[in-house]
């Protein structure tokens, strides 16, 4: 009964991790352009990160390392800094983008210009990293999280085509914008696998104090929580493409457009619902982000590090959370567009991975961290593919920035 | 036991399980006739700068005189003896409080993350 209540609570707290400014932006994008077209990517995209998610906390149950850890002591110092300044960058930008995904809802709310937000919501993240516990956190963004379902009732209100969105499960070709859908595609894939997600998964796992009981609690966490996760996205996608294209809007490059998706179904309780939404899930994402931050730069050096301690019994670990907070700020409190830094960091977040995700093939194979819970042949294709799709994203990012970007 | 693969880069904890840094370093006598013998595991970013080449390693040196003073411009070192126990961290008989690793770590402590309300 008690595993019973963690798997839950997991699954509801990866729905919190999993759908923030980045997966909202590029579905409502997504379907607004290509109607259902792009459903493949998001189901590719929350496939690999079911993998990814299961061997991280898999690796952290059994052999009391978080990622960060592994990969410093499996692969030395001189390799480690090129994850961890990836991952820092990476961070920054997503960090930034989650920031300004909280102010431009409370723009919405207050009609107050979001620039104005960034510094608020910067402190009240901070104040709760800097007093809550991670179980409070963890807690607390998760039960929030759930008004972001309204996305799913209102996708199945709208009586979409069901055949048609199944379809969409497997990629096909566009027939107008080719580069603008690739780049679709790669941003979706950006947002769904993000590294911050497994890395602080894992972090995570060890807060908790996971041991080798808890991989089947593990591995219900990851599939279903990402799959809650993915279809929630989904159902962002489904309601931009019959929402937004029906009202003229097929390419979404102001955010001032997304308020519009809900209301033609909830009326004005879709215009709150959909800025409750954007709020908590961005607001729980840039927690998570700050938190991993910290974790990834104290893992990397080995200082003391742990939400539960009070900020003087770690201070090194403290005060990055509390730089990342700030430098994270500034860009939207200078103005630069949300929607745009979003988009970036997606595509970013897709370059990046093969530098995150290729220490797995070692680590997950490597007995002297998970003994006998090594990968099997279906773990390790995953992680090959995920390498592979990764290298691809990497080459083509860049040019499709530049053509397809909005 | 493979040295670099088994030390290098573990967690060091010390007797009271505070994480205290990482194995940035290995310290290692040459003896005649017999193979070499670690003598000591060394810590901070001044091993970490040396990792990546010898002129980082100067310039980190001369980075940490600057900001602590002259005690600061060698690594921490923590010899090899005091070491208690081998498992997924590395942990040795020293008490923290009693080296100068920590010594940035208080000063952050004392000169800005204590003065903050509720830290």
């Amino acid at each position: 009964m008690k595993k019973l209540m963690e798997i839950s609570l997991g699954v509801v707290t990866s729905v919190g991790g999993f759908l923030e400014v980045g997966s909202m932006a590029t579905a409502a994008q997504a379907g607004a352009m290509f109607g259902f077209q792009l459903i493949w990517a998001v189901v590719l995209g929350t496939i690999c990160i079911i993998f990814l998610v299961e061997m991280s906390g898999r690796f952290a149950a059994v052999s009391h390392h978080t990622i960060s850890d592994g990969i410093r002591e499996r692969f030395g110092f001189n390799v480690f800094l090129w994850p961890l300044l990836a991952a820092l960058l990476v961070n920054f930008l997503v960090l930034s983008a989650e920031i300004g995904g909280v102010a431009i809802a409370l723009e919405f709310a207050t009609g107050i210009g979001f620039q104005w937000w960034a510094l608020p919501v910067a402190l009240l993240a901070w104040l709760l990293l800097w007093k809550g516990t991670f179980g409070f956190i963890e807690k607390g963004v998760s039960i929030l999280g759930l008004v972001t379902l309204c996305f799913v009732v209102g996708a199945v209100m709208l009586r979409p085509d069901w055949t048609a969105v199944a379809r969409s499960a497997l990629p096909s070709m566009p027939v107008h914008d080719v580069a603008n859908y690739w780049f679709m595609a790669v941003s979706i894939l950006g947002a769904s696998i993000s590294p911050y997600l497994f890395m602080f998964y894992s972090s995570g796992a060890i807060e908790d104090r996971w041991d080798k009981s808890y991989l089947g609690a593990n591995r219900a966490i990851a599939g279903l929580g990402m799959t809650f996760g993915g279809t929630i996205s989904i159902g962002v996608l489904i309601v931009a493409a019959l929402v937004l294209a029906t009202h003229g809007v097929t390419q979404v490059d102001d955010y001032h457009q997304l308020p519009l998706m809900l209301i033609p179904i909830f009326g004005f309780w879709g215009f709150v619902l959909f800025v409750a939404s954007l709020a908590i899930a961005c607001f729980g994402a840039a927690l998570e982000v700050g938190l991993q931050q910290a974790y990834l730069v104290a893992q990397g050096f080995g200082w003391n590090w742990g939400e539960d301690r009070k900020p003087r019994d770690d201070p090194g670990f403290s005060a990055t959370y509390t730089i990342s907070l700030v430098l994270a700020a500034i860009p939207i409190a200078l103005g630069l567009d949300p929607l745009r830094i979003t988009i970036f960091s997606m595509a970013l977040t897709a370059a990046s991975l093969p530098l995150t995700v290729v220490p797995f093939l070692f680590l997950l194979n490597d007995k002297r961290y998970v003994g006998e819970h090594r990968n099997g042949i279906l773990s390790n294709a995953a992680v090959i593919f995920i390498i592979a799709l990764g290298f691809v994203l990497a080459v083509v990012t860049i040019p499709l920035q530049i053509f397809g970007g909005t | 036991m493979k040295l670099l693969r088994d030390l290098l880069d573990k967690q060091v904890v010390d007797r009271e399980q505070v994480k205290i840094g990482k194995v940035d370093g290995l310290v290692a006598e040459l003896r005649s006739g017999k193979p070499p013998r670690i003598i000591a595991i060394e810590l901070g970013s001044i091993t970490l700068a040396r990792r990546l080449g010898a002129r980082p390693g100067r310039w980190m040196a001369r980075l940490a005189v600057k900001l602590g003073g002259r005690q600061h411009g060698e690594p921490h070192r923590i010899a090899w003896h005091k070491v208690k126990d081998i498992g997924i961290d590395l942990e040795f008989d020293i008490d923290v409080r009693e080296t100068s690793i920590f010594a940035w770590q208080d000063w952050l402590r004392d000169h800005v993350i204590g003065r903050i309300p509720g830290a």
